[in-house]
């Protein structure tokens, strides 16, 4: 248990929020001229790091908006919480 | 086809604590970003959004309820017509809304059943089965959330001091007061 700070509704526990995966993976702008591993790199392929991960939330039962979290995967600390669309921290 | 079957059959009283089905009351949902929706929804109900988070808005005939920064739940303070569920303002907000592509009105009416909390007991009662903090929102009148209760999608208004509005689902209507029925009776 531990509390996210939805940027629209503040300060509410985590059973509200469900985790969307891997933040800030680019759709290739040219899907047809990849080959089947790129695609598949694209797709199902993702970081899962020990350590400190960029990360997409939905407050699912709250204002069920998307948001960005970044999140230390080793001990649940959130380092930073923004908006979809903003610019990612420099990491 | 209508469905006004009541999830609560009657009004139950436990310690410090009434429960009843408010019904039936008229509730919409709209939705939009532009100015011009703000500009036409206000007219219409002649009452402004509330545009800060978990907080509501009411006059003399509605109240509206924030729901996210694009989304409100809007229904009537009293009791409407049961025999129909068109409704003069959902109408309007129609034709200067929905018709203009600014946004969307949709009649909720039959999908929410409203019911209403009395007593001191009310938060311990949603102690018992909500994550959410409630020492801010008991002390603000207007004040709203949405939550979870007993794992269920609700939404809930603080009206007055131990009063409070809880909007479900319909479906999980039933489900939520028999939770309420067996959590209250041991307050």
């Amino acid at each position: 248990m531990f509390i996210i700070n939805c940027p629209y509704c503040g300060e509410r526990d985590q059973q509200e929020f469900k985790a969307g995966g891997e933040a800030h993976i680019e759709r290739p702008k040219q899907p047809t001229e990849l080959s089947d591993d790129e695609w598949a790199e694209y797709l199902f392929m993702r970081k899962n790091i020990k350590g400190v991960q960029f990360e997409r939330w939905n407050h699912a039962h709250g204002c069920r908006k998307w948001f960005n979290m970044v999140r230390d995967t080793s001990n649940d600390e959130i380092k930073l919480i923004y908006k979809m669309g903003e610019k990612p921290p420099v990491e | 086809m209508l469905n006004f079957n009541s999830a609560l059959k009657k009004e139950n009283q436990y310690n410090d604590l009434t429960i009843k089905e408010i019904s039936p009351v008229m509730k919409l949902i709209v939705r939009g970003k532009k100015r011009e929706f703000f500009t036409n929804i206000g007219k219409n109900l002649n009452m402004i959004l509330p545009t800060e988070a978990n907080t509501s808005s009411t006059n003399d005939i509605i109240s509206a309820i924030w729901l996210s920064p694009d989304e409100w739940l809007i229904f009537t303070n009293n009791k409407v017509d049961e025999n129909t569920n068109k409704y003069e303002l959902e109408e309007n907000l129609f034709h200067s809304v929905s018709k203009h592509n600014l946004g969307a009105v949709v009649n909720v009416t039959d999908q929410f059943v409203m019911l209403e909390l009395d007593g001191k007991n009310i938060y311990e009662l949603f102690s018992t089965g909500s994550p959410f903090d409630f020492s801010k929102f008991k002390k603000k009148q207007g004040s709203t959330t949405q939550t979870l209760l007993n794992n269920i999608d609700v939404i809930i208004r603080h009206k007055s001091e131990n009063l409070v509005n809880l909007f479900v689902r319909r479906s999980f209507s039933e489900h939520l007061s028999s939770w309420i029925n067996d959590s209250a009776s041991r307050l």
